[in-house]
């Protein structure tokens, strides 16, 4: 029960936020060389950079969209069975969910090309994680209320979707100028999965209804089913009293992690285009790819229907077989209708794919004040990395996701001080507040690029009853001005 | 920069996000989480003919021992609380039957019976509800303990009448409720 507990408490504080984090406001953050990640195609200043190893990106995402910590965990004197009926049970619905993503680089490096100074090279790995989990709405209230006094109504297995993932992603992209108004980039990935389970494409249902012959029937039609790789292999290692557990684990995370697990492809895509002299507008599109699982698969399968009205004899003819077992016999026959059964088949996941979009608009010529700073200046040729002081616009997010595409909007608002730095304010709306602010800052200390951005700000004054909150920041090394936007 | 609004900018939100608050919270309410479901399924259904009561000699015409393993799972007889068994014995023979339903132990043993003495048709359905578990119903343990379920008829009239209303039986339905603590 203790772990029940903290499962449900852990996955409240860190589910949300969505596979796949939407990051409003690292993308088109030109200061930041990770925002390349967000779209390949970003306008580029870089001579190079070097990130920090496993401190260069660290990203987290937070939240749920149906209910929070504090819904259920104040201490407000409510009873808590009430509260979690009232606000989980039957205050969610289907489309809630509960789910985590986070990203740590593991490292990460990018050079402008000696020969073709228009092209700007990026690599690196990073480790991700990802957890969603819909709310099942259905399976929920049954195992709240249970099939009694409930004729009729049928629970939908359907609502059982889950999903989530481990992997490191090696990439390697280009990002070309192409003319003075176009930015293109592409950006191909290997992933090297080390976990994976999901149980996305489940129907059927559980219905009680008044039986033909005896009192009561019960009905499922099922139709259900649960993929998994790289757990079984845990389970060895855990079981395996020679090992310990966590050094067996770290290799076995290690190994699957770098090329010895489930492997896949992808690609990101991505522009900027410039309409004008002061207006921009972007767009990605990131891990169009799949995995390929054939590697400790273990997979579950439950499908069939049946219907059981309980033991049942009609004599005389019930007494043909005198040893018969008419109990053994009825859990026979349903089993024989559903089975449940096991394999290890391969399997293929697609990632879940993101399109980022953008309209900017700058304005605020930067105007040097000698007086005040030699420091505006960079220290190669003198020039603003950024002709405009501010830039307003908008931000369209979007995901696939197991119940469909997933959209959030931001208008954002971003000022220069000098090439130091940079501030961005977001606002978004999406399926988890109508009131999120977020802030963003990029601090260049000489080749030193820090960044630090956070949403959802309001929330902090009272984070337990926030539905989503994320942060991001990254060290890196970096190199202004090696070709001029 | 020192005294550049930027940094002044900076130390608020670093205060506020190391000084961000929240409301208190009780994690500790989660150990009074009741989850009690209950559920319903259908027990046995047993139907015998006027003809085969009639071919036995008045008296026990038949009896039978059910493997009913559906209590004694594990899961069952450790979290549930109280039950309610519902049977329902229709009788369109032309006799007056006895039915006995019993609940036994993996040894055998009676833990509980219930009898249903059922007047010659016609005659409506008999409905009886049977609790366990709670202040007023019968010892929870008799459903925690039940591994089977005998059920017997006795026909307490004679072994040549003959019902007028078509296709003559004696039915026993039965359904369970059982309320389970899940958490």
């Amino acid at each position: 029960m203790r772990i029940f507990h903290c499962i449900l408490v852990a996955v409240l504080w860190v589910g949300g936020g969505a596979s796949a984090q939407n990051k409003a406001l690292l993308y088109d953050f030109t200061e930041v060389p990770q925002a390349l990640m967000l779209n390949p195609g970003m306008q580029t200043g870089y001579q190079w950079y070097a990130g920090l190893p496993v401190l260069s990106g660290i990203s987290l995402a937070a939240g749920t969209s149906g209910i929070t910590v504090n819904d259920l965990f104040a201490d407000d004197g409510l009873d808590f069975t009430t509260k979690v009926r009232d606000r989980a049970i039957y205050g969610m619905s289907v489309r809630d969910e509960v789910s985590s993503t986070y990203q740590v680089a593991l490292f990460s490096g990018g050079f402008r090309g000696k020969n073709r100074r228009e092209d700007f090279y990026s690599f690196g790995a990073y480790h991700e994680g990802d957890l969603i989990n819909y709310w099942p709405k259905d399976l929920a209230i049954l195992g709240y209320e249970g099939n009694a006094n409930q004729l009729g109504r049928r629970f939908n297995l359907g609502h059982l979707k889950l999903r989530g993932e481990f992997l490191n992603v090696f990439h390697f992209g280009v990002n070309r100028k192409m003319g003075d108004k176009l930015h293109l980039g592409a950006r191909a990935k290997i992933y090297s999965g080390i976990l994976d389970f999901n149980s996305t494409g489940n129907r059927g249902y559980f219905v009680t209804t008044t039986g033909q012959n005896n009192l009561i029937a019960n009905t499922l039609v099922a139709d259900m089913a649960v993929r998994s790789s790289g757990f079984e292999a845990i389970r060895e290692v855990l079981d395996d009293d020679t090992v310990d557990d966590g050094s067996g684990l770290r290799k076995l995370f290690t190994r699957r992690g770098f090329f010895g697990g489930d492997l896949g492809l992808g690609a990101d895509l991505g522009f900027s285009y410039q309409l004008n002299e002061q207006t921009l507008v972007t767009g990605s599109i990131l891990d169009l790819g799949f995995i390929y699982h054939s590697t400790d698969v273990r997979n579950f399968r439950l499908e069939g229907s049946a219907t059981t009205e309980g033991v049942e004899v009609i004599l005389p003819d019930a007494l043909a077989d005198p040893d018969a077992d008419f109990w053994q016999d009825l859990v026979d026959e349903i089993e024989a209708l559903v089975p449940f059964e096991e394999d290890s088949r391969s399997y293929i996941t697609f990632r879940p794919t993101r399109l980022y979009a953008s309209l900017r608009y700058n304005f605020g010529e930067q105007e040097q004040d000698l007086e005040d700073c030699n420091c505006l200046y960079t220290v190669s040729g003198g020039q603003w990395r950024h002709q405009y002081a501010n830039s307003v616009g908008g931000q369209l997010y979007m995901v696939n996701r197991p119940r469909g595409p997933q959209v959030s909007l931001t208008a954002f608002y971003l000022h220069r001080f000098g090439n130091i730095v940079a501030f961005k304010g977001t606002y978004t709306v999406d399926k988890f507040s109508f009131s999120n602010i977020g802030l963003g800052m990029s601090l260049q200390a000489g080749p030193v690029n820090f960044y630090l951005m956070a949403d959802n700000l309001l929330a902090y004054s009272n984070v337990a009853d926030a539905h989503y909150a994320s942060f991001q920041f990254g060290l890196n090394i970096l190199s202004w001005g090696g070709y001029q936007d | 920069m020192k005294n550049n609004p930027v940094f002044l900018l900076a130390i608020l939100l670093s205060m506020a996000t190391l000084w961000s608050c929240s409301d208190k919270q009780d994690f500790d309410q989660f150990d009074d989480l009741q989850l009690t479901p209950t559920a319903e399924a259908s027990l046995v259904y047993v139907a015998s003919t006027e003809d085969f009561i009639n071919q036995s000699a008045p008296g026990v015409y038949y009896t039978e021992d059910f493997n009913f393993d559906a209590f004694a799972e594990a899961f069952v007889s450790e979290r549930v609380l109280d039950g309610l068994v519902t049977y329902e014995v229709e009788n369109t023979t032309s006799k007056e039957l006895e039915i006995t339903v019993e609940f036994l132990d993996e040894a055998g043993n009676v833990l509980d019976t219930e009898t249903f003495l059922i007047d010659p048709a016609p005659t409506g359905v008999v409905r009886r509800e049977i609790a366990y578990g709670g202040a007023s119903g019968r010892s929870i343990e008799i459903l925690r303990n039940t591994s089977g379920i005998r059920v017997s008829g006795r026909n307490l009239g004679d072994a040549t009448s003959v019902s007028n209303l078509p296709d003559p039986k004696i039915i026993l339905r039965s359904s369970a409720q059982i309320r389970i603590e899940l958490v």
